[in-house]
C-alpha cells in the first residue's frame, strides 16, 4: 500500500482511540498507567506504553481495553 | 505453518493464547523460531530505519518477523501498525508481506470460506479491536 494510505490510516486510528477511550476511567487511574494509556491513544505504540506502565505487552493491552481503547 | 519467534511467545501469558499457542505447537501446524544473532542485526537496524522514517516505529519483535520474512520469505502476521507499514517504507523490506487480521479475513473470504462482513463484525466484538473504515472502504466492505 502507499506511503499516503498509511499515513491517513495512522490519523484515521489515533481518532478512533481519542474518540472511544473511556477517559472518565482514565482520570482516575494511578498516574503511571494514566500517562502509559494517554501515550498508547496518541501513538498506537503499545509496546512503549507497556513499558511505561510497567506491565506487560499482554497484560497492558488488557489494561487499554478496559479502559475502552480499541488496538485499530 | 506458522513460526513463533521466542521474543513473540515470551510476551504471551494469557491462559487462552498459551493453550492455542502450545495445542498448535503440539499438532505440527505452529514452530518455534529461534532468532540467530545476524537476524537480530538486521531487525535493529530496521529499528533504527523506521524511528527515521515518518511511519509508525517498529519494535525489535516485529522487525525480526521483517528480518525473516525479508530473508526466508515469510509472510509476516502482525497487528502491529509499525510492521505493517514498514514494507511501505522501507526499500529493502518492500518485498516482504505483511498480514493484519483484516488482510488474513479477506484472503479466506476470497476463498468463500468465511463472509467478510459478518466476520469481521464478529471479530470486531469478540476482540475489541477495530478496523479502520479505510481499510474496511479498501476492501469494498464500506
Amino acid at each position: 500500500m502507499e506511503r499516503e494510505f498509511w499515513l491517513a490510516f495512522i490519523e484515521e486510528a489515533r481518532e478512533i482511540r481519542r474518540r472511544e477511550a473511556n477517559w472518565g476511567f482514565i482520570n482516575k487511574l494511578p498516574p503511571r498507567l494514566r500517562h502509559a494509556l494517554v501515550y498508547y491513544v496518541e501513538t498506537g505504540d503499545f509496546r512503549t506504553a507497556a513499558r511505561l506502565a510497567g506491565l506487560g505487552v499482554e497484560e497492558f493491552l488488557e489494561k487499554a481495553r478496559e479502559a475502552g481503547i480499541p488496538l485499530v | 505453518m506458522v513460526n513463533i519467534p521466542e521474543s513473540v511467545l515470551a510476551e504471551v501469558f494469557s491462559e487462552n493464547t498459551l493453550a492455542w499457542i502450545t495445542e498448535g505447537l503440539a499438532s505440527g501446524k505452529m514452530a518455534l523460531f529461534t532468532e540467530t544473532e545476524d537476524l537480530v542485526t538486521y531487525a535493529r537496524r530496521v529499528v533504527s530505519l523506521s524511528r527515521a522514517l515518518p511511519m509508525r516505529g517498529v519494535d525489535l519483535p516485529e522487525a525480526v518477523c521483517l528480518a525473516a520474512g525479508a530473508r526466508f520469505g515469510y509472510t509476516v502476521l502482525t497487528e502491529n501498525g509499525g510492521a505493517a507499514m514498514a514494507p511501505s517504507f522501507i526499500q529493502e523490506l518492500s518485498g516482504v508481506r505483511v498480514m493484519r487480521a483484516v488482510d488474513v479475513l479477506h484472503a479466506l473470504a476470497q476463498r468463500g470460506v468465511i463472509s467478510l462482513r459478518e466476520e469481521i463484525e464478529r471479530y470486531q466484538a469478540e476482540t475489541g479491536h477495530r478496523f479502520a473504515k479505510r481499510d474496511l472502504r479498501r476492501l469494498g466492505v464500506e
